[in-house]
């Protein structure tokens, strides 16, 4: 039993990174409808960033963590102004080849830069034990941080007069521009929210792992698959869905092997998707 | 207060407005009466904003207004309340309206009387407050996005065929309110092809065609006006 707890944690925990990296996904394939598949190298940076502030410039985890998010939420924008907005109303390939080609520098840029994986200490190096659940400190962290960014992010969309704009020009854009929301600012915002919460899931994540110039590639995937599952646009599914794959990941590791854990865990996704082919919330949110 | 100038616009290769001149005077409440394919919506989305003329001037209050962005234009008080209602589906009916006070966010205590407002004159979106926009009837939804498009207190409103695809009896209750708006100070351009309907309520008209103005005249000019009679009346 305890034995499960702990692999359902384990899921909760992967499942939190998928979250905080399809939710930005989501809301920009919502307001932009464009597949901004270089996502997963914007947290690529975000890791490498951590590094720099963290390791090379001796500054605290938690101080760590607001100043990439700052520096993302600067670096999404530029990005959206930069590559995405002046392929605006053009076919959906355009901005695709956009994203192969920002894939492509920024991971050039970074293995020319430092060839080798690095490693990032762990604020809190300790272990815990509760319920018979025993893990390190880390995990603990990514899945409470994920959940407040979560909600930070919920009460920001639907709360406030900005994050409802977001959601009006995800729902009807010309609408949005008639009642007088700056559709250039409102996509320039969006960037920068979703790449802050990339920048978080790079923050959380990097102590448990290698920060190598690669590391986004597979997440990325992964989250699109999310995206598509939960529905395309929709936050709810983004959140189920992220959360469901790490449980089905972590599962798949303790019950059949490691080795084909993705094949478990994207195989019961396809039959997801067989069922409900726009995904499990089809429409928007 | 709004004058266009020899206005053309071209939306891929086509000429859909060539070159036309119309003048609005304050207060009036004046029609656009034209076939499908006209030009109607394309000549209300130039004013607003969306589509950029290629050539000639319109002016709002005496500002030219024809290279500003719509939500500039929104602020200087032309509203538009587009053809298929451009509402925001999955949002609640209330925060369509607060959506469309999103200029005004500085003037809480003003919005919330103009929302009063509105729920005075609908007051079918006042019971519906919390459920979605995209679940409400066409005729429901026709006066959200009426009630959306007045949320930013426009002195001079667009409205394009508020009257399509509605039952006659909400025609009619729509045609009232429209009246009563603009007898509550605001200027109004209406789009019909509804022609009867509109002349009934309008002072002054114009008839599109082509992307040209070919008529123009007062309400009962036009409602006698054989061309007319034949073309949108049916008679
Ligand atoms: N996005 C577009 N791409 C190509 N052609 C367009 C576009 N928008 C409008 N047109 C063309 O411009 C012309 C005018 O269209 P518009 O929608 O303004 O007419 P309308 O008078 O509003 O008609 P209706 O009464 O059917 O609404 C039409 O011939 C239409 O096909
Ligand atoms: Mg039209």
């Amino acid at each position: 039993m305890s034995f499960f707890l702990n692999q359902m944690v384990i899921g909760i925990q992967l499942g939190s990174q998928y979250v905080l990296v399809a939710l930005g996904l989501t809301l920009i394939f919502g307001i932009l409808d464009i597949s901004h598949f270089a996502h997963g190298h914007m947290y690529m940076i975000g890791a490498y960033l951590l590094y720099i502030v963290m390791v090379l410039g001796g500054v605290n985890y938690w101080l760590a963590l607001v100043i990439c998010m700052a520096a993302l939420s600067i670096a999404g924008v530029v990005v959206e102004r930069a590559v995405y907005r002046p392929l605006r109303g053009q076919p959906h390939i355009n901005s695709f080849i956009a994203a192969i080609g920002l894939i492509l520098v920024l991971e050039t840029l970074v293995r020319g830069i430092q060839p080798d994986a690095l490693r990032v200490p762990k604020p809190i190096d300790k272990n815990f034990s509760f319920l018979g659940i025993n893990m390190e400190v880390q995990r603990l962290i990514v899945i409470v941080g994920a959940i407040v960014f979560i909600i930070l992010l919920q009460v920001f969309i639907k709360r406030t007069r900005l994050g409802t704009a977001i959601e009006a020009m995800s729902q009807d854009r010309e609408g949005a521009a008639l009642v007088g929301i700056n559709v250039n600012r409102m996509s320039a915002l969006t960037f920068a929210i979703a790449t802050a919460l990339a920048a978080v899931a790079a923050v959380f994540m990097a102590p448990l792992a290698f920060v190598s110039p690669e590391m986004g590639s597979v997440l990325v995937l992964k989250a699109f698959v999310i995206v598509v599952i939960g529905g395309l646009g929709s936050m709810k599914g983004a959140i189920l869905g992220g959360y469901l794959l790490g449980i089905l990941e972590a599962l798949a590791i303790a019950y059949i092997s490691s080795a084909y854990k993705d094949v478990f865990a994207f195989g019961v996704l396809i039959i997801i998707l067989a069922i409900w082919p726009t995904g499990i919330f089809g429409g928007r949110d | 207060m709004l004058e266009l100038n020899d206005v053309h616009c071209v939306i891929g290769k086509h000429a859909v407005i060539s070159g036309v001149s119309l003048q609005i005077g304050e207060g009036e409440l004046v029609c656009l009466l034209g076939a499908n394919g006209a030009g109607k919506s394309s000549l209300f989305k130039t004013i607003s904003g969306l589509i950029t003329p290629t050539q000639g001037t319109i002016e709002f209050e005496g500002r030219p207004i024809h290279k500003k962005n719509p939500e500039k234009i929104v602020k200087l008080g032309v509203s538009l309340c587009p053809e298929g209602r451009k509402l925001f589906p999955r949002l609640s009916i209330r925060k369509n309206l607060m959506m469309g006070a999103y200029t005004r966010y500085r003037e809480k205590s003003q919005t919330a009387k103009t929302l009063r407002e509105i729920y005075e004159l609908f007051p079918i979106l006042e019971e519906r407050a919390d459920q979605e926009a995209g679940t409400l009837s066409g005729g429901e939804q026709q006066m959200l996005a009426i009630g959306r498009s007045l949320m930013c207190k426009p002195r001079l409103l667009l409205l394009d065929e508020p009257s399509l695809g509605l039952a006659p009896l909400i025609v009619k209750k729509i045609m009232e309110t429209i009246e009563g708006i603009n007898r509550g100070g605001v200027t109004v351009l209406l789009s019909e092809q509804n022609a009867s309907m509109a002349l009934s309520i309008s002072s002054r008209g114009y008839v599109l065609e082509n992307g040209h103005i070919v008529l123009e005249g007062t309400a009962r000019e036009l409602a006698g006006n054989e061309e007319v009679k034949k073309a949108y009346i049916g008679a």
